[in-house]
């Protein structure tokens, strides 16, 4: 694709052979890691086809929006409400980032010892590599952890941003403290977009919010089915693709790929053994092209069979309620929605440790592989908690912390097959 | 200085005995504690802040080991339970400063009651005042519920008024390194800076304040000074610095430089703002105590302006940050201070990284050597 749009890269201001580089890397991983599966659903082609023009057409589709008045905004949390960036005619588009390449770039103000996703996406922008970022019209960023908060004072010199404070608790003040947080934004995007918000199209991207988070329910139920009908590997790229493109037509085609995954299950048909090892991923999320990890467990005879990360469960559990039809309704049953959050960043986070439980069991899984960017404090300090909660239903768990790099890959799959062995 | 030495032996027996009647002892974090509220109800406030390399061993068979050494130690210390002041702690109060130390305190409130404020990202008045007050009130009730003493109006003045008292001393003392003759180290500095955090008599205290205050002003009189008059003339800032985590410090005196200001924690940061004695009192304190220009609050405007003025009224010379390894919120503030000063100011600024262990005191020294080579 690479001739096609390299005007528009250039226009957009990348940097072409160090973008290059990234596509080569991201090209040959994806061969690797993806295309090489065996009976991979056809409705993965849409991902195929959407990944391979993750930066070409999906970026020109972007520009052809901008070009015609839409603004596109930036978010690396789940915290911000897409819903009211829906609603004011806008694109949102997710900034977090999954590879190591710009982390020289990066540690040229960052420090060392940052989390490699903080990194990725600091990197991105000062290398000029990430066609999203310099597409974005304003970039929302949030109090989330220490190394985000910090990162966004220096990240603000490069791009125009908006900072939304986030509560740490979920008493009655925090979510108070969260609701002038959405108004204010709210506010900003009007301003931004030059699109009033109002009761009727709030209505509407609620429910297209919604159903993109159904869409992906349906299909977290359909691979709880034994045999495992569709990898992890998959699963997680389809959520992360969420974060890019386009939400009507991402939805339909999730929903195509669920008929499609009801049918195998329907006839009983997997891609692995019934008795395989069934594990769940719990923890930080996983960025494009952050696949390392899920490569390693599924090539050490197990299979992912759930993910509880922003990339993941935690983004689709919970949806907003669509019954109001006021604005005041609505804008309160977005914060509710989103005060249910149960990212490690609260303290407590009591309800975190509920749902792994719950999702292990509800997924027969055989263990819980605990992943954390290396650096990350929320949680790898969870994490403690995470195994004792885990402990006490007898289900084991593997603590892995790591970054990036392809430095651990066998260091993590000695580790990794150790634990396959052990939970057979 | 000598009613400085040993003063921590010599508190930890005067507790004890207090505790025989009844009194509480409070264990406490972090500046962003407001101490009046502690002090009205009649309780002790004691600092818990693990500053010794000791118990990270312990601490890290639960905690992570890429964590803030502060951190790490405070938490071996209550899990060995080697550190007589948290023994002797009846409660504790936390707040939600950096992420570390958030999720720490979940699990320190596993083995005393403990109080989590709820720290604010922004320290804007708009955006945080109010928030930030109703925490101090939710304090105040804890603090009553545990002691069983209602706080009064009077009471609490009187505590703001004392505290302030003590606050304007420290300045005093601290500012009799503004110019040369020096007289004291920044190492005797520190000890004496340190000492308030655990009083058992604050007025006592005040009282060996005042004594310090005319015996330094006695020594500047005779032109006596701890360093000669073109040693380099340093600025430490960063992460807190206290007895057993004083490495840097140390190593900047010994090699020639002198440590005339300490912007950190246990110095000028969390004495150079006063309550508003005239405002309404729990608004007053929480107004104080926002302002705490600390890292953790997003953006840290404060901090620049602090060391802007530090640096102009202690004729600062060269600046070193410390930065304790994966501390995220001073290390990548580092970064923004550097630049900031640099070019302001033209002087140097050394960023440190460091843990408590002495492994690399000897690359430390040749860095700080560097540093101080400039000045010659
Ligand atoms: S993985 Fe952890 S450190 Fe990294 S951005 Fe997320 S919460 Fe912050
Ligand atoms: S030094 Fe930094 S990481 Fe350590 S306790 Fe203080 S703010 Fe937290």
């Amino acid at each position: 694709m690479n001739e096609k749009y390299e005007k528009m890269w250039e226009d957009l201001g990348l940097d072409i052979s160090a973008h290059d580089g990234l596509l080569k890397v991201l090209g040959q991983f994806y061969g690797d890691i993806y295309l090489s599966q065996d009976k991979r659903l056809k409705g993965m082609e849409y991902l195929d086809f959407v990944l391979s023009e993750v930066h070409g057409l999906r970026i020109k589709e972007l520009q052809d929006a901008r070009a015609a008045g839409k603004k596109i905004i930036g978010t690396f949390c789940m915290f911000v409400p897409e819903e009211l960036i829906c609603a004011a005619n806008s694109t949102a588009v997710g900034l977090c980032a999954g590879a190591e390449i710009g982390k020289e770039a990066a540690e040229k103000i960052l420090p060392r010892n940052t989390c490699a996703l903080i990194k990725s996406f600091v990197g991105f922008k000062l290398a000029k590599l990430c066609p999203y970022v310099e597409s974005c019209d304003l970039v929302i960023g949030e109090t989330t952890c220490d190394g985000k908060k910090k990162a966004y004072e220096i990240f603000q010199e490069y791009v125009p941003m908006h900072i939304m404070e986030l509560p740490q608790m979920k008493g009655a003040c925090d979510r108070d403290l969260y609701m002038t947080e959405v108004l204010k934004f709210k506010a900003k995007i009007e301003e931004v977009s030059g699109h009033d918000i109002t009761a009727d199209n709030l209505k509407e991207a609620i429910k297209l919010i919604n159903n993109r988070r159904k869409a992906l329910q349906r299909l977290n139920q359909l691979r709880k089915a034994i045999p495992t009908p569709i990898s992890g590997r998959d699963v997680l790229l389809i959520n992360q693709i969420s974060f890019y493109d386009d939400p009507w037509r991402f939805t339909a085609k999730i929903n195509e790929l669920c008929d499609e995954l009801e049918k195998r299950v329907q006839a009983g048909e997997g891609i692995v053994e019934n008795d395989i090892p069934r594990l769940m991923m719990s923890g930080c999320p996983m960025a494009v092209p952050n696949w390392k990890l899920p490569y390693v467990v599924e090539s050490s005879g197990a299979v992912i069979v759930g993910e509880e990360s922003c990339i993941g469960t935690r983004n689709t559990r919970d949806l907003v309620d669509e019954t109001g039809e006021t604005m005041e309704k609505m804008i309160n049953a977005l914060v509710d929605r989103y005060m249910r959050i149960d990212c490690a960043c609260f303290t407590p986070n009591p309800e975190r440790l509920e749902h792994i439980v719950e999702m292990a069991k509800d997924l027969k899984v055989n263990g819980v592989i605990h992943y954390a960017l290396q650096f990350c404090h929320p949680y790898t300090i969870e994490a403690y908690k995470v195994e004792k909660a885990l402990e006490q239903e007898n289900i084991p768990l593997l603590r892995i912390e790591t970054d990036y790099s392809m430095e651990d890959i066998e260091q993590l799959k000695t580790r990794v097959e150790a634990f396959v062995e052990m939970v057979k | 200085m000598s009613l400085f030495d040993r003063l921590s032996e010599k508190s930890q027996l005067e507790i004890e005995t207090a505790k025989e009647v009844g009194t509480k002892v409070v264990g406490l974090y972090c500046t962003f504690a407001p101490k009046e509220l502690v002090r009205a109800v009649g309780a002790i406030p004691v600092g818990l802040c693990g500053k010794d390399q000791t118990p990270i061993r312990d601490a890290e068979t639960i905690l992570p080991a890429n964590l803030c050494p502060l951190i790490k130690s405070s938490y071996g210390y209550a899990i060995t339970n080697t550190c007589p002041y948290f023994y002797l702690s009846d409660f504790l109060i936390g707040e939600t400063t950096c992420d570390g130390k958030k999720k720490m305190f979940e699990l320190l409130g596993q083995l005393k009651p403990l109080f989590l404020m709820h720290l604010p990202p922004c320290c804007d008045e708009n955006r945080s005042l109010n928030y930030w007050v109703g925490e101090v009130i939710r304090l105040k009730d804890f603090l009553e519920r545990q002691t069983g003493t209602k706080i009064g109006e009077e009471e609490l003045s009187r505590q703001i008024k004392i505290h302030n008292k003590k606050r304007v001393l420290l300045k005093e003392i601290v500012g009799y390194c503004a110019n040369y003759p020096v007289p004291i180290s920044g190492t005797d500095m520190m000890v004496v800076m340190e000492s308030r955090n655990f009083l058992v008599d604050i007025e006592g205290y005040i009282n060996n304040l005042q004594r310090l205050a005319r015996e330094l002003q006695a020594i500047k009189r005779e032109g006596r000074s701890v360093c000669s008059p073109d040693a380099p003339r340093i600025l430490l800032t960063g992460c807190p610095v206290g007895k057993g985590s004083e490495k840097v410090l140390r190593i900047i005196e010994e090699c020639g430089g002198v440590v005339v200001c300490q912007e950190h924690c246990t110095g000028i940061k969390s004495f150079n703002l006063l309550v508003d004695e005239d405002d309404a009192p729990y608004k007053a304190i929480a107004h104080r105590y926002l302002k705490t220009p600390c890292s953790c609050m997003t953006p840290n405007q404060g901090r620049i302006e602090l060391l802007c003025q530090l640096i102009e009224d202690f004729k600062i010379q060269g600046v070193v940050d410390l930065t304790w390894q994966c501390c995220h919120t001073y290390n990548v503030e580092s970064y923004l201070i550097k630049t900031f000063l640099e070019k302001r100011y033209q002087i140097p600024l050394l960023h440190l990284e460091t843990d408590y262990s002495e492994s690399d005191t000897g690359q430390l020294k040749t860095r700080i050597e560097a540093l101080l080579e400039m000045f010659h």
